[in-house]
């Protein structure tokens, strides 16, 4: 039993750990770049950097979790900015239908995707290497290999445009304002089931943690402009898949798709269907971050997302999600690409060779891992 | 110099207190085949796993002598250097490389350097070959390009590469066909002469009276007879195997048996990896609303494949008809299956049972999720109120519903994996081996359960290899063999006997009324 609860307390300080190591990071980089590295405008950009690396990795923990992996959403990502690019730009479509087409399509493909990891029974690292090429090629095909420039002012300002300071003060205070109704309307049902209740000082503590953090976001972005709006995109999402992965019925049977297939299949899951599902989303995440990649340079470049699969993988395994699926969190996976997109502009302001760069990358990987496997928590996976 | 090969004296083997083999005697001649008998959990394997090595010198008391000298074998490769080869009841091929290499596998012949000398190998492979009589093989080819039979002798030419002078043989024949069976036999003989010795380990008693010269059996881990083949019958054997009385540790509670609930009819299964071999042999059978109905058998008899198919996850060919209250209902998956009423707890726990990552909670809702969602959002606090009930009621013993079940005992876990699939209300249970590895006292619960739902009018089959829990729970024993339908006996009077003879011989005896 204390083994167990040490074990519990591990897989909690897991993420406290995660956000110390961020902490760490943007303290070193603070010091390294003589006070650049915290302040108002370069944290802006950081987040928007990370938005689209945070975006894959919300559909990519998922991927994980229910014991599978996608090597194709760069590609994927490269492809359905291009069609993006195509139909506004080409084919003079509005803003809205073309987003509305390309996330339909990025369903589609995710799907289709899908379609042969279940039914066909092709593994999914050969059928993500497949489509890494073949999406690839697609995107290389219709946009015969050129930049599609310039997009409409409307998308572009979808990617390089701010929340209103006003908006966002608004907003906070209204999840806020959520967070603390939930929390009482969990407490009062519990109360009316005779179930054990929280004590009240964590459930406290909680909401005015949650309250200091999202006072202190909100008011640092506002120093610069505001919320940019793929980070509020992000934001958005990542509320939607936690709620997805803790609050559904759906999220459970990710879970337990990737713990056991077989014992999960033996108590009546469609198990197929659920994996399914799983990778149509990760084909919407795709959507969302080329359209956002179009919409941050303006144009639609067929080499987008080229390499953008890693990141997303990497930032899921730093995150803690387990190798093996079964287990993993989406904001564990935000955090996972906050410290990959932490290195990257920190490296970047202080001007450290690329190639030197891309080595401590792969050493910090490694040891975001190994670190994970001493603390025991995949053991069991 | 004795006149044995080999001889086991007083071999006794603890786990953690408890006496697996306590005081087994073994020997066996040069040219002489022993049959080795005894009930499934007998302690047989472990026996194997002693004079293999697997369990070192040391870790058991007794004395092995080999030769007339001693033996102290630390590791299966001691044991093996020796002469003493096992051949395991599973295959231990690898099925992508040659025969030739699979019959000197950790045991090439190099040239210089590491370097395989595939010219003696593939001479050497034919040569143990022709001596089992098999001339037809490309010692070249893939192992999987030949079927099980072949294979099994593929196993033995390995044995006899590592000259092997005391040959084992666990459940040769549980994966080979009669006529397959046949050459195995055969061959056993042939090797007899040439002055190997055998043990030959084997439900199927018609095998062991043909090939076997003596017979050893063992029960609860004790050294019962040994005797010379042609003075025992296979009645003998068997009655040597069972005799033990049978504990009253079932809480048998009186019920009420209805009209007939559900029917299977037709059932067969075709192997996964032998298509041309049924696991179950057309098999039909009816069960009454608040009716317990066991399933006995032996160890690969067929019968986890048999209720896998009526559940609709056997995962190779099957074909099966479901009725249910008199309609015939489409299973082909374990959600339809439910949704029809049938829930299923399957054999393998760990493998089939739970999802060992997620809280107890959330293993015991698997199952019946979306009985407690609304537009796909689960209601928490509903599910943990069933959840803390469903805990208190069966008494599973976990510190927090939502503490991952792995870290749980086995009793517990099965009583978390009983709930997940009681939770769906099924009109018809099917328990796999529902006390495998479960401690006394949750045996003792896990039997209380059955009696009281079937007391609800539950219909419940029981798959089960542990006769006394066959005996002590069944309304009725089904008796299944070779995949076939051996036997339907009431649970009146019923022996163990009886039933293992219906399940070892070929043809049914006893009042055989098969539905």
């Amino acid at each position: 039993m204390q083994a167990q609860k040490v074990q519990q307390l591990f897989v909690r300080y897991k993420i406290l750990a995660l956000l110390i190591a961020v902490a760490l990071i943007w303290l070193f980089f603070h010091i390294k770049t003589d006070q650049a590295f915290v302040t108002p405008g370069n944290l802006s950009n950081l987040f928007r950097q990370m938005a689209i690396t945070g975006m894959l990795a919300c559909g990519m923990v998922f991927i994980i979790i229910a014991g599978e992996i996608d090597l194709s959403i760069g590609s994927q990502l490269g492809l359905l900015g291009g069609v993006v690019a195509i139909l506004t730009v080409n084919m003079g479509w509005g803003t809205w239908p073309s987003i509305a087409a390309v996330l339909a399509l990025g369903l589609v493909i995710g799907a289709l995707n899908g379609f042969v990891v279940t039914k066909m029974r092709v593994p999914s690292f050969i059928v993500g290497l497949g489509g890494m090429l073949a999406f690839r090629g697609l995107v290389l095909y219709l946009t015969g290999s050129s930049t599609i420039a310039p997009a409409p002012d409307d998308l572009i300002a979808l990617g390089q445009g701010f929340v209103p300071p006003v908006l966002s003060v608004w907003i906070g205070a209204f999840i806020f304002l959520a967070m603390v109704a939930l929390t009482v309307r969990r407490r009062m049902r519990r109360a009316s089931l005779g179930l054990q209740q929280a004590a009240t000082w964590i459930d406290v503590a909680r909401l005015v943690a949650i309250g200091a953090f999202i006072f202190g976001f909100v008011r640092v972005l506002n120093d610069a402009n505001g919320i940019p709006i793929p980070v509020m995109i992000l934001l958005a999402l990542l509320a939607v898949f936690t709620y997805v992965s803790t609050q559904t019925v759906f999220g459970r049977h990710i879970y337990a798709v990737g713990g056991n297939m077989e014992a999960t299949r033996l108590s009546g899951v469609n198990v197929a269907r659920v994996k399914l599902v799983v990778f149509a989303i990760m084909g919407l995440m795709c959507a969302f971050a080329g359209i956002i990649t179009v919409a941050r340079t303006g144009s639609g470049s067929p080499s987008a997302g080229t390499g953008a699969e890693l990141d997303a993988i990497s930032a899921c395994f730093i995150g803690g999600t387990s190798m093996r699926g079964g287990s993993g969190t989406v904001y564990g996976a935000l955090i996972g690409a906050l410290v990959m997109a932490s290195l990257d502009s920190g490296m970047q302001l202080m001007d450290v060779d690329n190639s030197w760069q891309l080595i401590i990358k792969g050493v910090i990987l490694v040891l975001a891992v190994w670190v994970d496997v001493l603390s025991g928590s995949n053991r069991n996976a | 110099m004795s006149e044995y090969l080999f001889e086991m004296r007083q071999i006794v083997k603890e786990f953690s207190g408890v006496r697996a083999l306590n005081g087994i005697d073994l020997a066996v001649r040069p040219g002489e085949c022993v049959g080795l008998c005894g009930e499934n959990g007998a302690g047989k394997s472990t026996l194997m796993k002693v004079l293999s090595g697997v369990y070192p010198y040391g870790t058991w008391e007794g004395e092995i002598l080999f030769d007339g000298k001693p033996l102290k074998a630390y590791s299966v490769r001691d044991s093996e250097e020796a002469g003493i080869v096992i051949i395991h009841q599973e295959l231990m091929l690898v099925p992508q490389l040659s025969v030739a290499e699979n019959i000197f596998l950790g045991n090439e012949i190099r040239k210089f350097g590491g370097v395989m000398d595939y010219d003696a190998m593939y001479a050497q492979a034919e040569a143990l070959l022709a001596r089992l009589k098999l001339k037809d093989v490309n010692v070249a080819a893939p192992v999987m390009n030949y079927g099980g039979g072949y294979q099994q002798l593929f196993e033995i030419a390995k044995a006899l590469a590592k000259n092997a002078r005391l040959l084992i043989l666990d459940e040769p024949s549980s994966s080979l066909t009669s006529a397959e069976t046949d050459t195995l036999l055969s061959i056993i003989e042939d090797l007899k002469r040439d002055g190997v010795a055998c043990v030959y380990i084997s439900h199927k008693l018609d095998e062991v009276a043909r090939v076997c010269d003596t017979v050893t059996v063992i029960r609860d881990g004790k050294h019962i007879v040994t005797k010379p083949m042609s003075e025992m019958t296979t009645h003998s054997i068997i009655t040597a195997m069972v005799g033990r009385d049978i504990e009253n540790l079932f809480p048998k509670v009186e019920h009420d048996i209805g009209e007939v609930i559900f029917e299977a009819r037709h059932v067969t299964c075709w192997d996964v990896a032998n298509p041309n071999r049924k696991r179950v042999d057309d098999i039909s059978f009816e069960v009454r609303r608040g009716e317990i109905v066991g399933i006995a058998g032996l160890v690969g008899a067929g019968r986890t494949e048999l209720v896998s198919a009526i559940f609709g996850a056997y995962p190779g060919r099957y074909e099966a008809e479901v009725v249910i209250e008199g309609k015939p209902v489409k299973v082909r998956s374990p959600e339809q299956a439910i949704k029809a009423g049938l829930s299923l707890v399957p054999e393998d726990r760990k493998r089939q049972g739970i999802v060992p990552l997620l809280g107890v909670g959330d293993n015991i809702t698997l199952a019946t999720l979306s009985h407690f969602a609304r537009a796909g959002q689960i209601d928490r606090q509903a599910e943990m109120q069933v959840v803390d009930a469903e805990i208190k009621r069966l008494r599973v013993k976990t510190a927090s519903p939502e503490l991952a079940i792995v870290g749980l005992s086995g009793g517990n876990q099965q009583k978390a994996v009983l709930t997940k699939m009681l939770l769906p209300e099924p009109k018809v249970l099917i328990l796999d081996e529902p006390t495998r590895g479960v401690d006394v006292g949750s045996k003792y619960d896990i039997y209380k359960l059955m009696f009281e739902l079937a007391a609800r009018g539950v219909a419940i089959i029981m798959v089960s290899s542990e006769m006394p829990e066959v005996l002590g729970v069944s309304d009725r024993v089904l008796v299944v063999g070779e995949g076939k339908l051996r036997g339907n006996f009431p649970n009146v009077g019923l022996t163990s006997e009886q039933v293992l003879a219906a399940a070892i011989s070929h043809a049914a005896e006893g009042p055989a009324h098969a539905a």
